[in-house]
């Protein structure tokens, strides 16, 4: 046994081993600072085909050629983050350089540390990278002083390369034939949606130091995107591996009555299998899996069901029958708990419904997944999965083993903005049950219309306002009730058909993840106006308890989850409020600000840099929805997520005669604080707004009583490049703030209210409802 | 069997005639760059170019493809080099303009698209040298099958590429 050196780091203990040559050493330091935290820790790193997350090489590798490697369990798609800002963030705390940061390892179960989703990636500005880094940096200096042979205040290090006293030593050097042995206290639950998470308050380079967060960096894995060189998941192929297509039932509620009998002579190669309600056809070759699966599914014959009740009456529906009493109320902070003795006193009032449909998140490509069970019990799957970990711990319950049994191996793929959060995105359970059935891997793809009518989506909502305007016409109380189904089923649906154990569906007695509950999710941002009340109702998934299968229309959370369903109502009743006072729609939200608190001076900013740089004409709303003409307007959007302040202006035009709305313009001004990647961040915003503008106009799940009814890009359209707006986009970095928020999420919220206030602008008509499709903007100017 | 043409190689091909060309690409010649993405040509993410034209691989069956030039998002470097008489060794070490564009601009977010993008990218500065926004616009979305479609909402970044890349052919490519 080596002798071990223990020094207590901020809260984390350090070890310095000399010359270890093994790496069985991940036990140093367990219990040491006898906290509970350690409990957690010691748990996680039991857990095989997981690196230890207490140990700081888990996390940074620093090698002898002065490269660094690093590992996070978050899953990059196409936000950047792991690959630029993760990397910046490093460099940062290490004072070492961007380019040293060779390599990033993201999202594999076996080879990451920490688990989590693809969300919040920065973690309101101390994501788990940033505080490994920090620690590993203190560590940095320990080894330099000792090296060096001088006090740990007299060294500095630049590029990565540790000086004082007059001598220097690059971090390669100084760790070669070394190993530092540094616990990182961690907590949390690996295998849940939350992950782990470092704990403790290591030492932060302070903000006014940074040299490489605020710089342009390109990401690292565009070029091989570009190239065709990426692995995506879709490239991954094993040895003896199978081609799969499923077929699922014929309907959201539909028991299996009797599977198609697959034609041997025209697919000598395939097999079926059949699992409870799991129907799949796995063969050598894909085109003769995609054809032998058709044929089974034309002679498979299923239940009939009919529990939806179809998207024509869906708020109907909502609103009469479904269930708000079983599941608690909740209120936010700021919330009082009775408004009405100031509402009964306003002089003019607003009472408006707003409703949002379901919609979908719509990958490019369709969900798949590859799994290898293996005679020893070990399974593997490659996949893309924006949760490795919590797939991993749904799989082990599935199968009824230990997560340390299953391997999850995360590759690029197509953006599902949420979809895969929770741990799973459709196909990688069926792939494992497939060929745990067949004995090699299968590699199971989900066809277009699959991916539309089995995948989960994100839940319709409703939201009943009413706001209270004093005789000087501002706000003197307002009350939103958002009432919204479960957003959240992490059930594999395979496993569910299959008849395997799952988790249990969103219920009134689960917490967090898993609740019917319908938190509030969008800050209230007009801290002038305290008499409020915000309070959120939540109900079952329509359909799911009806269905035999419990499957009905699954809800998950998609780009801005929760948040985006409450933010529209309230920012477009914002916007009535305003026109109801004769104010300039943006003026009136300045002056409904706390201005002179820190908060409210941010939201004031966004406010006004987008009023400039937009070109927006300060007024009242001056509508009119008659005539032929096309007609003009603008609309104002505001909301605070993450950490970041952001404003949006749409500028529109309208033709009353077809209800055609056309995006003009599209300003968004941002305020992170710490902007990290500007470009980055700017991309990030264009793309959410892109995303915004087809959610805002087009976008809407097709369903009838059965099940879902759209299924292909026609059925469901999305904003093509001759629609786009023109998009400006404003970051105002605000290094004073002290830390970054996030940047990949609100974007795409932002342009429906937006839109939606443009059209009352120039129209003088509001619709209370998404999307603005011609056919309700007709109606609505109609009315 | 079929014998099809894939970026200047001819290549042996054991699926059947009517196997859709991009099963034949991505599982047996192991070219990566066209996806699947809805099997009904209505995206463009699994496109190529047939003989200079974007098309679908798909819905394009191999007997469809016949003897036709296919190139991948695999073979712009190549194609590029022999339209400018590069060496092939030069070729190699190149990109198209078009990829290079796309790097410049930091153009995929998740990146799926992006195959069937530059793919329709590439076309498009085959016919028209400099086209306009609204040219380039009409091209994604109005020219071959469907419009591209892009659900991370790259498509500023792709107009801003396809015009950097218009400026690079012109001087004769990035490098």
């Amino acid at each position: 046994m080596n002798q071990r050196n223990q020094t207590s780091v901020y809260g984390a203990a350090l070890t310095r081993r000399g010359f270890v040559k093994t790496g069985g050493a991940l036990m140093v330091g367990f219990g040491v600072a006898g906290t509970g935290v350690f409990e957690s820790s010691a748990k996680a790193a039991t857990m095989r085909n997981t690196l230890d997350a207490t140990l700081p090489e888990s996390w940074i590798e620093i090698h002898p050629d002065n490269t660094i490697l690093i590992r996070t369990g978050k899953s990059d798609f196409g936000q950047s983050t792991t690959f630029t800002a993760y990397r910046q963030i490093v460099a940062e705390e290490l004072n070492a350089s961007f380019d040293a940061i060779t390599t990033v390892v993201m999202g594999d179960t076996d080879r990451t540390p920490d688990g989590s989703g693809a969300f919040d990636f920065l973690g309101s500005g101390t994501p788990n990278i940033r505080k490994a880094a920090a620690y590993t940096y203190q560590a940095l200096l320990d080894l330099a002083s000792q090296r060096l042979g001088i006090p740990k205040t007299a060294i500095s290090v630049k590029d990565g390369v540790a000086s004082g006293g007059g001598k220097s030593m690059p971090y390669g050097e100084l760790v070669k034939g070394q190993q530092l042995k540094l616990t990182i206290p961690v907590k949390g639950d690996l295998t849940s949606p939350m992950g782990l998470t470092v704990d403790g308050n290591p030492p932060m380079k302070p903000v006014s130091e940074y040299t490489v967060i605020g710089k342009s960096f390109r990401n690292s894995v565009t070029a091989s995107k570009v190239a065709a060189k990426e692995q995506w998941a879709t490239d991954v192929r094993l040895s003896g591996m199978l081609h799969a297509r499923m077929v699922h039932p014929k309907t959201l509620g539909s028991a299996l009555v009797q599977v198609g009998t697959l034609d041997k002579s025209k697919f000598p190669n395939a097999q079926v299998v059949v699992k409870g309600n799991l129907v799949g056809v796995v063969a050598p070759t894909e085109w003769e899996a995609i054809r032998a699966a058709d044929q089974v599914a034309s002679g498979t014959k299923w239940k009939d069901w009919k529990g939806l009740p179809g998207h024509a009456r869906l708020f109907d529906f909502l609103k009469r029958d479904a269930d708000w009493k079983t599941t608690r109320v909740t209120k936010s902070d700021k919330s009082k708990d009775d408004v009405s003795p100031a509402m009964s006193k306003a002089s003019k009032k607003l009472t408006a419904s707003y409703q949002m449909p379901f919609i979908k998140h719509a990958p490019l490509g369709p969900t798949m997944a590859l799994a290898d069970v293996r005679k020893d019990g070990t399974v593997y799957i490659y996949t893309h999965n924006q949760n490795p970990q919590a797939l991993r711990g749904e799989i082990a319950m599935m199968l009824a083993t230990q997560p340390d049994n299953i391997v999850v191996r995360t590759f690029s793929g197509p953006g599902h903005y949420g979809r895969s959060n929770g741990g799973n995105a459709g196909a990688e359970d069926e792939a494992v049950i497939l060929s745990q059935a067949v004995g090699k891997p299968v590699r199971v793809q989900w066809m277009r219309p699959e991916d539309f009518q089995w995948s989960t989506q994100s839940p319709a909502s409703m939201s009943d306002v009413e706001i209270g305007l004093d005789a000087n016409g501002k706000i003197a109380a307002y009350q939103i009730d958002h009432y919204m189904p479960a957003m959240q089923d992490d059930r594999p649906i395979g496993a569910v058909l299959a008849g395997l154990p799952t988790m249990a569906a969103p219920n009134e007695k689960g917490v967090f993840i898993g609740s019917t509950v319908n938190d509030i999710s969008d800050p209230w941002i007009y801290d002038g106006v305290v008499n409020i009340v915000e309070r959120g109702h939540g109900t079952f998934q329509v359909g799911e308890k009806s269905s035999p299968l419990t499957v009905g229309l699954r809800d998950h959370s998609l780009r801005t989850p929760g948040q985006f369903q409450q933010n529209f109502p309230r920012e477009l009743a914002i916007t009535e409020a305003a026109a109801l006072a004769g104010a300039d729609s943006i003026q009136f939200r300045i002056d409904h600000t706390k201005a002179d608190s820190k908060a409210g001076e941010r939201v004031v900013n966004v406010l006004k840099s987008v009023r400039e740089a937009s070109g927006w004409e300060t007024r009242a709303s001056r509508g009119k929805s008659n005539g032929s003409s096309v007609l003009r307007g603008q609309g104002v959007s505001v909301m605070f997520r993450s950490g970041t302040y952001w404003a949006c202006v749409a500028q529109i035009a309208v033709t009353p005669s077809t209800g055609a709305i056309t995006v003009e313009k599209v300003t968004v001004a941002v305020d992170p604080g710490i902007v990290v990647n500007p470009l980055q961040l700017k991309r990030q915003v264009e793309g959410g707004t892109v995303m915004g503008v087809s959610i805002a106009l087009l976008e809407e799940l097709q369903f009838d009583e059965s099940g879902i009814t759209t299924r292909d890009w026609r059925t469901y359209p999305i904003l093509k490049m001759a629609d786009i707006p023109e998009i400006k986009v404003v970051l105002l970095n605000r290094p004073e703030v002290g830390t970054y928020g996030g940047g990949s999420e609100a974007a795409n919220a932002l342009a429906a209210p937006a839109i939606a206030s443009a059209l009352f602008d120039a129209t003088g008509k509001i619709l209370r409802r998404l999307p603005l499709k011609p056919e309700y903007v007709q109606a609505a100017l109609k009315a | 069997m079929a014998t099809i043409s894939v970026n200047g190689m001819k290549r042996e091909i054991q699926a059947s005639a009517d196997t859709p060309l991009l099963y034949a690409l991505r599982n047996e010649l192991e070219l990566s760059g066209p996806q699947f993405g809805c099997g009904l040509a209505q995206c463009g993410a699994c496109s190529v170019l047939l003989d200079g034209k974007e098309i679908r691989s798909c819905t394009t069956t191999l007997a469809a493809v016949g003897a036709k030039e296919v190139t991948t998002l695999e073979g712009l470097p190549a194609r590029w080099g022999k339209q400018k008489g590069l060496s092939p060794t030069d070729a190699e070490k190149t990109l198209h303009p078009v990829q290079q564009a796309w790097i410049e601009e930091q153009v995929p977010l998740c990146g799926f698209c992006q195959n069937g993008m530059m793919i329709k990218a590439t076309e498009l500065l085959e016919q028209n040298a400099t086209p306009s926004v609204s040219e380039i616009k009409d091209a994604f979305t109005k020219s071959g099958p469907s419009a591209h479609l892009c659900r991370c909402g790259s498509y500023t970044a792709i107009i801003a590429a396809v015009q950097l890349a218009s400026m690079q052919m012109a001087k004769g490519g990035a490098r």
